[in-house]
């Protein structure tokens, strides 16, 4: 259906009849400020389709204007069928008419019935649902009735598209059924899952531990008791078999047997040991005496051969000392013969000297003359080379007279540059007027032309002084430096003009020239020098008087040869007595030292004797010897049979030991198993007392019994587990399928706000009760209160769309839906009105002129 | 002139029946340990109704090597009171001389004159009988304890009475079982034996008593000693049952198919009387609607307090689901939804049976919840 027209008279404020008109099929605006009615025309609407024409309530008294009178509304619907209105009258000469035209349809009751139907039966239609009161900008609110009201059309809705809820969800009795499994389960368990504190799983769980560590102690104490039985009995076996008498018998009797044998082989022992000290006794006899006649033996051979050698030794000491008087003899004749040879050498020797003197001085008398000559001529040659180096030494040589040269010829060079490049005056003098002139006090020449390198002061005669400035003077720098340079060229040749130095220069060749002729000549007369010959004169010997007496060099020489030969053979003669005797002197050292020591020997071997002879003789001693021998085998044979007999110790000690150990363990172990046996009486008596096996029995038992207890809890757990995640996600499921259509209308709507954004809902409100963005969950009640109108709006928007689709569509009415609305977000909202405003019509009542300006839509007016 | 003597075995006495679970208010272990006791009294009423001065216990007459102090006195002091008969008593496998030493020693030195240990294979005089006892040295033994007998020497013209512990059929092939024709070998006129819990006849000759006060649902009847007559030497020995058990541990299958009417089935099943000394152990097997075995739990509570213990046991009982039970559930809507998966699980062929047995009980669990909610 669609609302084409509204008429409201006599409610509230206005009295008088109001109209809007032209209400489209699509999106409509009413925008009015406050104050201006369009709260009046809601509560008109709602009144027209929802208030029996005899209804008086609250609803309807609010409607009548203070001055009073009766609310009349009417509405111009179209439907499928055609045009109809609905015209409503309460209070007084209340009456409800639906006219087709001018056509009454129907009245009074049948009118309402008429309303009805057209609001899709019983159900509460669209109030509510997608008429929305000013202010309600949430999804809940209004007066306790409205929201039931609400409610009920939100479940009829969504009822006619799917299931009833209830059935769907389960309802009550999924509830009741979740519930006694949850009561159930959490008897046993938490939360989480776990065994609850002090429930029976818990419980069960402790039961079974508690019972496994008594049943584990129990069986340990079984186990120990067991164990002392066994030990107990082996005890008792062990102590029997050391106690009993045979046995005490018997170890006693092989210990005294052990002890016995052991004392006979010790005594045996002792009788071997004085046989083997006897035995001792005679060797010590038979070596000592032994040892005795050995030595006598020996001193007696010693003796004899030291005598004969002694005499031996005599005789050689005697022909020694012969030999060395005949020695000396030899050797003093030798150094007497040397003596006088000696001198003659030496006679022989001094007449040679003079000989060869007197020849040289024969010899060097002419090369005296001629020496003499040339050390004259030689002096006379220095004196001409002295004379001619101090000439050369004077006037320039070759290098300097070159450069003053050069210098003369850059300084002419110079003036010349410079007067070329200067200024220049020329006088021309008039008649009788020529040298009036002057520079410098010279005259200046008649038209010849003057050069003015620098300034110059012409003096004119008759006039005064002319100064002539000829500005740059480089030039003249460059002569001045010449004439420098040139000045000290000449310094260096030691002249005052070019001319003296090129003379001067001449006559330093000439010398040099006469210097050099000199300097040949003296080295031609005295090759090295004067000195030289002046030593060479000195050498020549002077001739002396004695000379003239001299012998023949070469007789004294034959002399001097003859003189040495003798010397030389008296040395060697001297030479070899001197060895001589030397060699006798030690063969007599020799055979003294020879002799005495073989007197020492013999008087040793001679004392050895006499000492012998103290105690006996030779023959005596050999006799003493063999007896000792024979006492000596007599002993070792007696010993050697006492050893042969003798019982061996260790063994018999071996046996009294350990016959002695096997008593000594008996005792031992008869002391340890006493007590043990008495130990394990005492530990046995408890634990059977205790009776340990019986309680392990009964606790195994209980353990049993309270392992299948858990078991049947732990599957009692599990079972109301399966069966309460198996009811929650069926629930879940059915929540789902149940909300699928207006989820789906919804989706739409939702992603122009927020890409992806989804509604949960709750199945008692039938509302949306959180909106889920980029996976956060929010409630709907924490969102800001612009978020939440716009979801309410989205929602209403969806509800509609299912009406429609149900085939009921109905105006969806927005009274002051959008209040705490950004701009930005209304344009959105805007589209979503627009996008559903294709199909459905929309009546937007608002006071936000401004804002709502750009929503667009067909614009209603309030028209009186 | 005739020989009489009552046989049994395997009193066990002080047994504590821990497994068995005792409900807050009753007193089933200390009445089934008490039964165990008063065996002593029967077996001594049972030697006076048929005049026999002897009782031979083939062993394990105490349940563990160390019973309690009170525990041995009381027993000891309950067969001393029977003064006109003779105990004779065999150590067995759970009193074994090795490990129950201080109990035979207690016994030895403490118990009254008419009982007697058989601690050494000595063969005994019972005044025309020769008792011939095998007695039990360790708690597990790997030979043939009775091989003693066919040497063991008896005066001439008395019975030969064997007294053995331990089965004649080797289980884990320990060479230790008893030869079942030792009878022959060591010319036995009888050869009483102990250790099996039932009444047994191994051969005219060989015998087991049983316990005379059974303990396990295996034998399904009452315990009984043996009363025991020989002749003379060679006569074959006439034996008498004489019941002496006070409880009956009774086992029994209860097949159920689909649709059965489940409560009445289980009655049928059970003991009209008695209730009160009878420990009922009811196995269900078949298949059962969820409804049925509802109903089934709900019979078997109301029974359960009348009888000294019970438990119905129906893990081999399946259970059959269709559309009824789930409809009874719901027909749709998300209670349906969680009943379907959970069937879906418990009948497929792929999790594992643990899985699928949790998600069985699971969903018995909500058909019960939503029955419950209903009524």
């Amino acid at each position: 259906m669609k609302i084409r027209s509204i008429r409201l008279e006599n409610v509230r404020r206005f009295t008088d009849p109001v109209r809007v008109d032209r209400i489209g099929d699509g999106l409509n605006v009413l925008c009015e400020p406050n104050e201006h009615g369009k709260s009046t025309l809601f509560d008109a609407l709602q009144a027209v389709f929802f208030k029996a024409h005899g209804s008086r309530d609250k609803d309807i008294n609010a409607l009548r204007p203070h001055a009073g009178g009766a609310p009349e509304v009417s509405v111009d619907i179209e439907t499928g069928a055609g045009l109809f209105t609905v015209t409503k009258r309460w209070l007084q000469k209340p009456v409800a008419t639906v006219h087709r035209g001018d056509t009454l349809v129907a009245q009074s009751d049948a009118a309402e019935a008429w309303v009805s139907d057209l609001l899709g039966g019983d159900a509460g239609g669209p109030s509510g649902l997608i008429w929305v009161r000013q202010g309600m900008t949430g999804l809940t609110g209004g007066s306790k009735k409205e929201q039931d009201a609400a409610l009920e059309a939100r479940r009829d809705l969504m009822t006619s598209v799917g299931e009833e809820v209830e059935a769907m969800t389960g309802g009550r009795r999924m509830d009741a059924a979740l519930a006694r499994c949850r009561e159930e389960l959490a008897n046993y368990a938490t939360g989480t899952g776990r065994p609850k504190a002090n429930g029976p799983w818990k419980e069960a769980q402790d039961h079974v531990s508690a019972l496994g560590e008594t049943r584990d102690a129990l069986a340990a104490t079984a186990r120990d008791l067991q164990e002392a039985l066994a030990e107990r009995i082996r005890a008792r076996r062990d102590l029997a078999e050391w106690e009993a008498p045979e046995a005490v018998a018997d170890r006693r009797e092989r210990l005294e047997a052990a002890r016995m044998a052991h004392q006979a082989a010790e005594r045996h022992a002792e009788q071997v040991a004085a046989a083997a000290r006897k035995v001792e006794m005679a060797q010590l006899t038979v070596d000592n005496i032994g040892e005795r006649l050995k030595t006598a033996r020996l001193a007696r051979a010693e003796q004899s051969e030291a005598a004969q050698r002694t005499a031996d030794a005599e005789a050689v000491a005697k022909r020694t000392r012969t030999e060395i008087e005949a020695a000396r003899v030899a050797r003093d004749q030798a150094e007497i013969a040397l003596k006088q040879t000696a001198e003659r050498l030496e006679r022989a020797e001094a007449a040679r000297s003079v000989s060869l003197r007197a020849q040289a001085a024969r010899d060097g008398a002419e090369r005296r003359a001629d020496l003499e000559a040339r050390i004259a001529r030689a002096e006379t040659l220095r004196q001409s080379v002295e004379k001619a180096q101090a000439a050369s030494g004077i006037g320039p040589d070759t290098a300097i007279l070159r450069t003053l040269e050069a210098r003369a010829a850059a300084h002419a060079a110079a003036i010349a540059a410079r007067d070329a490049g200067a200024p220049q005056l020329v006088a021309r003098y008039d008649a009788g007027r020529t040298g009036t002139i002057r520079i410098g006090g010279a005259a200046l020449d008649d038209g010849i032309a003057m050069p003015l390198p620098r300034m110059t002061t012409l003096e004119i005669e008759g006039i005064g002084t002319l100064d002539v400035h000829p500005g740059d003077s480089a030039r003249d720098d460059a002569v001045s430096m010449a004439a420098k340079a040139y000045r000290r060229a000449l310094e260096d040749a030691g002249t005052e003009t070019l001319e003296d130095a090129r003379k001067a220069a001449a006559a330093r060749a000439e010398a040099e020239r006469q210097l050099g002729e000199a300097k040949a000549a003296l080295a031609g007369v005295a090759p090295d020098g004067i000195t030289k010959l002046r030593e060479a004169l000195a050498a020549i010997p002077q001739p002396e008087d004695a000379h003239d007496q001299a012998s023949d060099p070469v007789d004294a020489e034959a002399e001097v040869e003859r003189a040495r030969a003798e010397n030389n053979a008296a040395q060697i003669v001297r030479e070899t007595a001197n060895e001589r005797l030397a060699d006798a002197r030690e063969a007599a050292t020799g055979a003294e030292t020879m002799r005495s020591s073989l007197l020492e020997r013999l008087k040793r071997a001679e004392d050895v004797l006499t000492r012998l002879g103290e105690t006996g003789s030779e023959d005596a001693l050999a006799l003493q010897y063999k007896a000792a021998l024979a006492a000596l085998e007599a002993a070792q044979s007696a010993h050697a049979e006492q050893a042969a007999q003798a019982p061996d110790l260790a063994n018999t000690a071996a046996a009294l030991a350990r016959a002695d150990s096997v008593e000594k363990r008996a005792r031992e172990e008869v002391a340890r198993l006493r007590p043990l046996v008495a130990r394990l009486d005492e530990r046995i008596s408890r634990s059977s007392g205790d009776a340990v096996e019986e309680r392990l029995a009964e606790t195994e038992d209980a353990l049993v019994a309270a392992q299948a207890d858990l078991d049947r809890i732990e599957k009692e757990v599990a079972v109301l587990l399966r069966l309460q995640s198996a009811l929650e996600s069926a629930r879940n499921d059915a929540r789902e399928r149940y909300f699928a259509p207006i989820a789906q209308e919804l989706k739409p709507l939702l992603h122009l706000l927020w890409p992806e954004a989804e509604l949960t809902w709750g199945e008692e409100s039938l509302l949306p009760d959180a909106l889920v963005r980029d996976g956060q969950t929010e409630a709907i009640d924490v969102l800001s209160g612009g978020t939440q109108e716009q979801v309410a709006l989205l929602v209403r928007l969806a509800f509609a769309r299912m009406l429609a689709t149900a085939d009921r569509s109905a105006p969806v009415i927005l009274d002051d839906a959008l209040v705490y609305t950004d701009d930005d977000r209304i344009e959105r909202m805007f589209d979503a009105l627009h996008r559903q405003a294709s199909d459905l019509q929309i009546i937007v009542l608002t006071c936000r002129q401004r804002a709502f300006r750009n929503l667009g839509g067909n614009a209603l007016r309030l028209a009186r | 002139m005739a020989f009489r003597f009552i046989h049994s075995s395997d009193l066990h006495i002080g047994k504590k029946f821990g497994t068995i679970p005792q409900p807050a208010d009753g007193n089933i272990r200390g009445r089934l340990m008490e039964a165990r006791h008063s065996a002593i009294a029967r077996l001594a009423a049972a030697a006076r109704d048929h005049g026999a001065a002897h009782i031979l216990l083939a062993g394990d007459t105490f349940d563990t090597a160390t019973p309690s102090p009170s525990v041995i006195r009381q027993a000891l002091a309950a067969m001393g009171e029977a003064t006109e008969v003779t105990w004779w008593i065999l150590p067995g496998n759970h009193d074994n001389l090795r490990e129950a030493e201080p109990l035979w020693d207690t016994i030895r030195r403490d118990g009254p004159p008419n009982v007697v240990a058989l601690d050494t294979g000595e063969p005994r005089d019972l005044g025309g009988a020769a008792l011939l006892p095998c007695p039990v040295e360790y708690r597990a033994n790997a030979s043939d304890l009775t091989e003693p007998l066919v040497r063991m020497p008896s005066p001439e013209g008395a019975l030969r009475i064997g007294l053995a512990h331990g089965g004649v059929t080797d289980f884990n092939e320990t060479g230790a079982s008893i030869s079942p024709d030792r009878d022959r070998s060591a010319r036995l006129d009888y050869l009483a034996l102990g250790d099996w819990h039932g009444r047994m006849s191994v051969s005219e000759r060989v015998q087991f008593s049983g316990s005379p006060e059974q303990d396990q649902f295996k034998h399904d009847r009452r315990g009984v000693c043996l009363a025991v007559q020989i002749d003379g030497p060679g006569a074959a020995p006439q034996m008498c049952e004489v019941e002496t058990g006070t409880f009956l541990w009774r086992e029994v299958p209860l097949p159920l198919h689909r649709g059965q009417d489940c409560a009445a089935a289980l009655a049928a099943v059970l003991p009209a009387s008695g209730r009160r000394d009878i420990l009922m152990r009811v196995a269900a097997r078949g298949w059962a609607g969820l409804a049925d075995q509802a109903a089934l739990g709900k019979a078997a509570q109301g029974h359960a307090p009348e009888f000294a213990h019970f438990d119905l046991d129906t893990s081999a009982l399946g259970t059959e689901y269709d559309t009824a039970d789930l409809d009874a559930i719901d027909r749709g809507g998300a209670l349906r939804l969680a009943a379907d998966a959970l069937m879906a699980e418990a009948e497929s062929d792929t999790r594992p049976k643990e899985d699928k047995d949790i998600a069985a009980a699971a969903l018995a669990r909500l058909y019960a919840y939503v029955r419950e909610a209903a009524e």
